[in-house]
């Protein structure tokens, strides 16, 4: 493997060409319209234009990304993350072009993204899911059968739409007795909804974490898990922050886990990097959920922990070397990491996509601290793709002291022009359930909601009048070249005159 | 020279007296001294002295800030990572080429609540005429698959609605106007 394309952007691609920069490859990148000047454009070694800004137009165009390959030389391609990283048609036209996939088999990404072909296989390899009916419930089911289902599957339990979405179809039911007003009211929501009136049934877990688990799979048959990634900080169903290990899983659940994770992905013969995501309750029990067949946008914070390279490990299975780790070594975290994913939206203005020109960017740095981002001042953030700016990581010995690292960070996180998330991120890691680990895949929306739009910035009345003073001095001062400030030649006038009446004085 | 300078809702009052890069600066009748030394275009590392009557006259503390003009328009000192939105001389909306425009805000004038990025008007939340309070959802736009409201900057009336449910958009297509 000499030369490796690129069929991503933003700072997924960056962390690929810097993978292929350590080991040797020349990095190839491909570009949309608005990402000409885009950071992973410049530090790879040839770059090509696949289309207009749309990632349909662009991004998501197998032909033109096997012909930027083909015109490159290129020998593999690395997905990234989003895009087409879980879709088999590319994985397959990769290798049908003759070049290396680095990333699973087609085969695989294709029976992982079904949802029921996943769950069949977690129960294959004797790995709890969620309970529930394993078949449609059409209205021939009756309502003796319904109650003796649910008793078996126990409660609370939600009655879904098999064709459903978006919360329509849906009901939660606490106690038998009104199990069959809601299967009817359900399938009829269905029914109108999408066509399809079949309901099943699926145990309702409360306030469950969302625990996942890295593992790396070679081409030799060896499946080696990683230590878990608890990633149950969530708005809208979006990881937010994510740490390892996590704050609530022992030694002794981390082996269950993680030994289930590898039995899942041994059952389908998985290869390359997948993460395995679960859902842990209240009382310990794990459940699968269902298999993210890439690389995730989390892995930097694995990496913290366990001084392995996740990208590195990519390339050299795809290239056939075996996995010669220590297995124990993968599940006994060095110290503590964390992730905040920094977006361009806005916090006080519920999250708002804010997209548009860095003015001025100064990331942290430091002990303990990386900084995953393509992000640079003078560039925009384009409107067309997933406003992430940085993922921004610490490390540290204990996760106190990650938790310090991170919030000191994010003190010196300047970016200017376009607002962010860093605002957000510095109330978030006060929060008391924040620090002592309390909290679940709907803690943050439940906390979002009850604080109804308060600002996250409350600056005090010294940080006010910095700001008020500091206003007044740029204004004074700005030259006209400074295209904000149209005044300043005024300005500079009036000082002057203002200088020679102190002078006169 | 004299400035009003107004932070979420409160104005403060400044007079500035400078000399190279000190200024004693008068903020609401009270005086510091401050060292302003430019970093860049937009960035200043300022030395400000305790306020009024302390127990530590010679304290220096030290503030980074960066100044910068934010989509919606708006003025933002950064001080230290901490952002804060200005209103400099009653001026709301500074725009690259120094156009000036009246528009979203906490002030007077006409708001004009526009499409912050492509995407497709899920719904539309209020009517023609209807009175709309501060941060009160007006219109819902799909993009990324996300649902995003774009909601009032102050209270107001709607004046117009050139928004459209199932009808898609561009980044910058006028949506709503509050009087």
């Amino acid at each position: 493997m000499r030369k490796l394309l690129i069929a991503n952007r933003g700072e997924i691609a960056v962390r690929i060409v810097r993978a292929c920069r350590e080991m040797g490859i020349s990095p190839v990148a491909v570009y949309s319209e608005c990402d000409r000047a885009a950071a992973h454009v410049r530090m790879s070694d040839e770059a090509y234009a696949i289309g207009p800004s749309a990632p349909r137009e662009s991004y998501l165009r197998i032909d033109r990304l096997i012909d930027a390959a083909a015109q490159s030389g290129a020998d593999a391609v690395h997905p990234g993350y989003g895009f087409l990283a879980e879709n088999a048609d590319f994985a397959a036209a990769v290798r049908d072009a003759g070049l290396t996939f680095i990333g699973p088999t087609p085969e695989a990404i294709a029976t992982m993204g079904s949802k029921t072909a996943a769950r069949a296989a977690a129960i294959r390899a004797g790995v709890p899911v969620v309970p529930g009916s394993e078949t449609a419930l059409d209205a021939r089911v009756s309502d003796a059968e319904l109650v003796s289902l649910a008793a078996s599957i126990g409660y609370p339990v939600l009655v879904k739409a098999v064709a459903g979405g978006g919360g329509r179809g849906m009901r939660t039911v606490h106690a038998p007795a009104d199990l069959a007003a809601a299967v009817r009211a359900a399938r009829s929501e269905a029914g109108t909804a999408f066509g399809d009136s079949t309901v099943y049934l699926e145990r309702r877990l409360v306030r469950p974490r969302h625990i996942e688990v890295q593992l790396l799979g070679d081409l030799h048959g060896t499946v080696l898990p990683f230590v878990e990634r608890e990633c149950s900080i969530q708005r809208r169903h979006q990881k937010v922050v994510e740490e390892t290990p996590s704050p609530v899983v022992s030694p002794a659940l981390r082996a269950r886990m993680t030994s289930a994770a590898a039995a899942v992905a041994k059952t389908v013969g998985y290869t390359n990097a997948g993460t395995i995501e679960f859902l842990l309750d209240e009382d310990g029990r794990f459940y699968f959920l269902e298999m993210n067949t890439r690389l995730q946008v989390e892995h930097p914070i694995t990496e913290m922990v366990t001084a392995q390279d996740l990208v590195h490990w990519q390339i050299r299975i795809a290239r056939g070397e075996p996995l010669d780790l220590d297995p124990a070594a993968l599940l006994a975290p060095h110290g503590h990491a964390i992730e905040c994913r920094i977006y361009a939206e806005d916090p006080d203005n519920n999250f708002l996509p804010s997209p548009g020109r860095i003015v001025s960017l100064r990331t942290p740095d430091g002990p303990g601290i990386r900084d995953d981002s393509a992000a640079s001042a003078g560039l925009d953030v384009p409107i067309f793709y997933d406003p992430l700016i940085s993922k921004l990581v610490a490390w540290a010995g204990s996760r106190p002291l990650a938790i310090a690292r991170m919030r000191r960070a994010l003190g010196e996180y300047l970016v200017t022009g376009i607002k962010t998330t860093v605002p957000f991120f510095t109330w978030l890691l006060a929060q008391p359930e924040f620090v002592e680990g309390r909290f679940h895949t709907t803690y943050l929306d439940e906390v979002l909601a009850s604080r109804a739009g308060r600002p996250f910035v409350e600056s005090s009345d010294e940080v006010e009048d910095v700001a008020a003073i500091a206003a007044a001095i740029h204004t004074a001062l700005s030259a006209p070249a400074n295209g904000s400030h149209g005044n300043g030649r005024a300005a500079a006038g009036r000082w002057k005159t203002d200088a020679r009446l102190e002078g006169l004085r | 020279m004299h400035y009003e300078v107004e932070i979420g809702g409160r104005l403060r009052r400044i007079d500035i007296t400078r000399s190279g890069d000190d200024f004693a600066v008068a903020i609401d009748g009270r005086t510091r001294q401050i060292t302003a030394t430019r970093i860049d275009a937009h960035q200043w590392s300022l030395l400000v002295s305790a306020p009024g009557k302390s127990d530590t006259p010679g304290r220096r503390v030290t503030y980074d800030v960066a100044i910068s003009v934010d989509p919606a328009g708006a003025l933002t000192v950064h001080v230290g990572s901490t952002p804060v939105a200005v209103i400099v001389n009653g001026r709301r909306r500074w725009g690259p080429g120094d156009k000036r425009h009246d528009g979203a805000g906490a002030g007077s004038g006409p708001q004009r609540v526009a499409a912050p990025m492509p995407g497709k008007v899920v719904r539309v939340l209020v009517a023609q005429g209807e009175v709309v309070r501060a941060r009160q959802p007006l219109v819902v736009v799909e993009a990324m698959k996300m649902e995003n409201e774009l909601r009032a900057g102050r209270d107001g009336t709607v004046s117009e609605i050139h928004a459209r449910e199932g009808v898609s958009v561009e980044a910058g297509a006028l949506l709503i106007v509050i009087q």
